[in-house]
C-alpha cells in the first residue's frame, strides 16, 4: 500500500515549476507600465513639440512571444504644420 | 572606484541580511575593502547579525542629514580589518531617504571602498527603490519555494526599470543566490531544482547555500556563519565571496545529499 501511494503522488517540485512559470508569465504581462513611463512621455512630447504641435501621446507596452515592444502613438494638432 | 551591489529579495525572511553579512565579511577576509550598509530604515538587523549592535553611535540617516560625518558613523568590524559597517536608523522611517542624499552617500563610499554592499528592505516600496537606484549590480536572494521566487521576479522587474544604470541604457548585472536548499528534498522531487529556478527567473547563478541549522546559532551570537569553517552554509558563503572577488570557483553541487547512509537505506528498498 505504501508503495502505491508513493508512486501515485506527483512530484511536487514539478507542480511548483509549472505553476510558477504560468504565474510569473502573467505577472510580467500585467505590468503594462514601466515606472519611468510618465517621464519618458513628457520627454517625447518635448522633442516632437519642437517640430510639430502635439495633441496627445499614447505609449503602450506590447508583447509578442519573447519580445517586448513599446508602441508610441503621437496625435498631432490639427493644421499643426 | 568601488562597485555597488544591492542585495534584494522581494519577499522577506529568505536570508537577505544573513547573506549580506556573510558576503561582506567574506570579501573582507579576501583582503578587499568592503562596507556593508543597512538600508532597512526603521527595522535594522544587520548590526545584530554582525555582532555590532552595541557599537552603533551614528546611523546613515544622520550622515545624510549632515548630523554626523561618514567617518564617525562607519564601524570597523573586529572580525576583519577590511570590513566596515554603516547602520540603518531605527527611529525614523523609510520616507527620510531621497535620491540626491542616497547618491551623495554612495558616491562618498565608492571612493573609500572596493565593495559597497547595500542590504535592501523587503518589499518593492521606496526603500527598496533607493537601494537599487545607484547599484552597479544586484544579488537576488531566493529560497527554493514558490512565493519567494515569484516575489523575486517582481523585484527584478523593478530593478530592470528603475535603476539609474538601466535608465542610462546600461545593464545592471544580476546574480542569484539560492538559499536554504535541502538536498534530500531536491533529490526526492519535493523541492525545486536550481536549474528550474534559473530557467524561470532567467538569471545567472552566483551560488547555492544549503539549509544549515548553524545559521541561527551564528546569528544568536552575532558571528556570521562564514567564520565556521565546518559549516556547509559557511563554506557556501566562502565560495560566493571568492567568486565576487574574481576567483574561479566551481559551483559545488549542494543539491546532492552527502549521506552515503541515506543511499544505503534507500538501496535496501530497491
Amino acid at each position: 500500500m505504501f508503495g502505491l501511494d508513493f508512486f501515485k503522488k506527483k512530484r511536487s517540485a514539478s507542480v511548483a515549476k509549472d505553476r510558477l512559470t504560468i504565474a510569473i508569465m502573467s505577472d510580467r504581462k500585467s505590468s503594462t507600465n514601466y515606472p519611468f513611463m510618465n517621464e519618458m512621455k513628457a520627454e517625447i512630447i518635448a522633442v516632437v513639440q519642437k517640430y510639430v504641435g502635439v495633441k496627445d501621446i499614447e505609449i503602450n507596452k506590447d508583447f509578442d512571444g519573447d519580445f517586448e515592444a513599446l508602441s508610441i502613438d503621437v496625435t498631432l494638432e490639427k493644421n499643426s504644420r | 572606484m568601488g562597485i555597488v551591489i544591492a542585495v534584494i529579495s522581494g519577499k522577506g525572511g529568505v536570508g537577505k541580511t544573513t547573506a549580506t553579512a556573510n558576503i561582506g565579511l567574506g570579501i573582507g577576509l579576501n583582503d578587499k575593502k568592503c562596507v556593508v550598509v543597512d538600508f532597512d530604515i526603521g527595522q535594522r538587523n544587520l548590526d545584530m547579525i554582525l555582532g555590532l549592535e552595541n557599537r552603533v553611535v551614528y546611523d546613515l540617516v544622520q550622515v545624510m542629514e549632515g548630523e554626523a560625518t561618514l567617518k564617525q558613523a562607519l564601524i570597523k568590524s573586529k572580525m576583519s580589518e577590511n570590513l566596515y559597517f554603516l547602520a540603518a536608523s531605527q527611529t525614523k522611517d523609510k520616507s527620510v531617504l531621497n535620491s540626491k542624499k542616497v547618491e551623495k552617500l554612495v558616491a562618498e563610499l565608492k571612493e573609500k571602498f572596493d565593495f559597497i554592499i547595500l542590504d535592501s528592505p523587503a518589499g518593492i516600496e521606496s526603500g527598496f527603490e533607493h537601494t537599487i537606484e545607484f547599484a552597479d549590480a544586484a544579488i537576488i536572494v531566493v529560497n527554493p519555494e514558490v512565493s519567494s521566487i515569484r516575489d523575486a521576479d517582481r523585484a527584478i522587474g523593478i530593478l530592470d526599470s528603475k535603476s539609474n544604470k538601466v535608465k542610462r541604457g546600461e545593464d545592471v548585472a544580476k546574480y542569484l543566490i539560492i538559499n536554504r536548499i535541502v538536498a534530500n528534498m531536491v533529490e526526492s522531487g519535493e523541492m525545486l531544482k536550481s536549474e528550474d529556478i534559473l530557467e524561470i527567473l532567467d538569471i545567472k547563478l552566483l551560488g547555492k547555500v544549503p539549509e544549515d541549522k548553524g545559521v541561527i546559532d551564528a546569528s544568536n551570537q552575532g558571528k556570521p556563519i562564514i567564520l565556521d569553517k565546518k559549516s556547509i552554509a559557511g563554506q557556501a558563503y566562502t565560495r560566493i565571496s571568492g567568486r565576487l572577488c574574481g576567483q574561479q570557483i566551481d559551483l559545488k553541487d549542494v543539491e546532492v545529499a552527502d549521506s552515503t547512509l541515506f543511499k544505503k537505506i534507500v538501496g535496501i528498498f530497491k
